[in-house]
């Protein structure tokens, strides 16, 4: 059977915990960085990196903002995002029924 | 500046793992930013049935009601749990903002509030000449109203079936233990509201592992959207 290929943007272990960490936040919410990064236990270099890659397909949204004075940046899934981690879901659930007998 | 991606970043991935990694990190996604509710449900529990039970003995004892050590007993049993709650809550929700952390923002002080009034309430009852009796029932009665409503509120807030059956039940307990009188309502309060706490811990501890359970037998995680737990 023709299948799609995965997104390659989710398809990727880091990128994809990135995504399913933020989707597991309601919708309207944000983490900040350093939480994000506490969670996954990724150098900031690396998930720098991977929040560039989500964040120029548009499925991440990258607020920075000041909390006193200190710096701050909280990510957030866009709609988009939202949308193209359920359909990655529902793709390799689907990949996984039709490999079983 | 920034790292290369490791290998394992970009190694291939088949359906099984990917399932089994969106579920692994919801899991742990989840644990980090939202309150444990057995916990809070347990910790609630303790303190009513330990307090409660404190006031009820100390009132049959003197055959009137409770003495000042009990009444002691019983502030620091509470007062545990709130800082319980509050440390625990917090700790839980730094790091994330927006419409679950406001949420979660009002409903804490709803809480604080309605007790900031209950306390009035029952002193002013007190200044007015009722007598202790009275004020003691009215006391347990309307914190009752105030965690009975604010169960509830948080059930429609949070679409939080738990909070519901909670609620409701705090709700017949206000009602029961004011019209039990002095000292029936201290044992209803203790045995009644502090057990129906840790029932609910015993239930959302269940209904926990059979979710995982079923997460894990569907396919090593089954559909894991991203609905709230």
């Amino acid at each position: 059977m023709a299948e799609e290929p995965l997104d390659p943007v989710i398809h990727a272990t880091a990128r994809l915990r990135v995504t399913a960490t933020l989707a597991a936040l309601g919708e309207g919410d944000e983490m900040s960085f350093p939480k994000l990064q506490r969670l996954l236990g990724m150098t900031a270099g690396n998930l720098s990196t991977h929040l560039r890659k989500l964040e120029d397909a548009g499925y991440v949204r990258v607020t920075k903002t000041h909390e006193g004075r200190t710096p701050a940046t909280y990510l957030a899934l866009t709609p988009r995002g939202r949308v193209a981690f359920e359909e990655y879901t529902q793709a390799v659930t689907t990949l996984l029924k039709g490999a079983r007998p | 500046m920034s790292a290369p991606d490791r290998p394992d970043d970009v190694g291939p991935l088949d359906p099984a793992a990917s399932l089994r990694v969106i579920h692994e990190t919801q899991e742990r996604a989840r644990a980090a930013s939202e309150p444990d509710a057995r916990l809070l449900f347990a910790i609630w529990g303790v303190a009513w049935l330990g307090g409660y039970l404190a006031l009820w003995a100390s009132a049959r004892a003197t055959g009137a009601l409770s003495t000042g050590p009990a009444y002691a007993a019983f502030g620091v049993a509470i007062l545990a749990a709130v800082v319980v709650t509050a440390v625990h809550s917090i700790r839980r929700t730094a790091g994330t903002r927006g419409l679950s952390a406001r949420q979660g923002a009002t409903y804490g002080w709803s809480w604080f509030l309605g007790f900031v009034a209950q306390a009035a309430i029952v002193g002013g009852l007190a200044s007015a000449g009722a007598p202790p009796e009275v004020v003691a029932l009215a006391a347990n009665g309307i914190a009752c109203v105030v965690v009975g409503l604010m169960y509830l509120a948080g059930a429609i807030a949070f679409d939080d079936r738990g909070l519901l059956v909670i609620g409701v039940w705090i709700l017949v307990v206000a009602a029961g233990a004011t019209l039990a009188g002095v000292p029936g309502t201290f044992l209803l309060m203790a045995l009644a509201g502090g057990g129906g706490f840790l029932l609910m811990a015993a239930v959302e501890h269940a209904a926990l592992h059979r979710r995982r359970r079923a997460a894990t037998l569907a396919g090593l995680a089954g559909h894991a959207g991203s609905g709230r737990g």
